[in-house]
């Protein structure tokens, strides 16, 4: 019997379904790696997925292009699922009865500061256009500023590797930085991580309360939308 | 779940619609949320099936980015060249923004009790 190594090899490595099984085995290593590190920010599932993803696509010849053609089908559930956040964003509205001019003036003024600072820093240090126009995007959880990012001559992926470092650095230096500064009460914990860290901010916040968290969420989609409908009209698109 | 995806993906395809006849240069999605949000709210209730849809779609969220996240991999260039300034933005931006955040709805807060006691 001929045995047909290199066409049955091919069968995988050409196979219209590898990127999208690759995406899915890294991620589900991810959420793995995770669980067993009791949920360290730098380690979060997007972080490893998405780094060992870069390392088989520059260590061999699968390009960004065929990998994406077949894991584009996981890209396309993103526009449904932002729809979706419209359900906890409505379950947590409660949480603002309270305390919506604390949310307000932490979103609008602290969410400005903070984009302001980063963005600032970069132009003045003679960063590229793109860079530039990527970074404005920090403050708002990747879904988001995947859609937002061409719309302002930013970068998709470029904005998505600075929101994921940011998300990422947030949770990391926040406790230090919740202490150093006495921020205490639980609606400034969650506001400040929500705007500053998005999403892993949001993880980070519910570990200290739900109503952290609430806020953090709640923050997290204010900024998304905000940005969405500032930005596009603030900066002119270059491309 | 069947259920909630068709409303979920009606509400973006409204989104769009209303994207392009605006000619807003918001992503459809967005304006999809916000509909869907509308309409929560003059019901004053979310939909047993609805909510059973979002709860099995939301936790996957982080994966959806992932595809769109390695597109890094086009542009290592300008992760060689510019990575460490972008980090060092990111930080510094981090170590006042958090502070200020958390300041200024604590001030809020205080202002607000003080007032009314």
């Amino acid at each position: 019997m001929n045995l047909q190594w290199q066409n049955a090899w091919d069968a995988i490595w050409l196979s219209p379904y590898l990127g999208l099984f690759l995406t899915l085995l890294s991620f589900q290593f991810g959420l793995w790696l995770f669980r067993l590190s009791a949920q360290k920010p730098f380690l979060h599932p997007v972080m490893v997925s998405v780094v060992s993803l870069c390392a088989l696509l520059l260590l061999t010849d699968l390009s960004f292009e065929r990998y994406m053609d077949s894991a584009h089908m996981i890209s396309q559930f993103l526009g449904p699922v932002i729809v979706a956040l419209a359900i906890p964003l409505y379950e947590n509205l409660k949480a603002l009865r309270q305390y919506w001019l604390p949310f307000l003036l932490s979103n609008v003024l602290g969410g400005t500061i903070t984009i302001l600072v980063a963005v600032g820093i970069l132009y003045l240090a003679g960063g590229s256009d793109m860079s530039v126009n990527s970074m404005w995007t920090k403050s708002i959880t990747t879904a988001f500023a995947l859609q937002i990012a061409p719309q302002i001559g930013g970068m998709a992926a470029i904005a998505a590797a600075i929101i994921m470092f940011t998300g990422i650095l947030g949770a990391l230096m926040a406790p230090a930085l919740f202490r150093w500064f006495n921020i205490n009460a639980a609606p400034a914990q969650g506001c400040a991580l929500g705007v500053c860290a998005h999403a892993v901010g949001t993880s980070k916040a519910l570990e200290y309360g739900s109503e952290q968290g609430a806020f953090a969420a709640l923050s997290m989609s204010f900024m998304g939308i905000l940005c969405a409908f500032a930005l596009p009209f603030l900066l002119q698109t270059t491309g | 779940m069947l259920y909630g995806l068709i409303v979920f993906i009606a509400f973006l395809l409204l989104g769009d619609f209303l994207s392009a006849l605006l000619a807003w240069p918001v992503p459809g999605s967005v304006m999809g949320m916000l509909m869907l949000f509308g309409v929560l709210v003059v019901r004053g209730g979310i939909s047993a099936p609805l909510k059973q849809s979002s709860q099995g779609l939301l936790p996957y969220l982080p994966l959806f980015i992932v595809p769109a996240s390695v597109g890094i991999v086009n542009y290592m260039d300008v992760v060689r060249e510019e990575g460490l300034l972008i980090v060092t933005a990111m930080v510094v931006s981090l170590a006042v923004g958090i502070p200020v955040c958390g300041w200024l709805a604590q001030k809020a807060m205080a202002h607000k009790t003080g007032g009314r006691s």
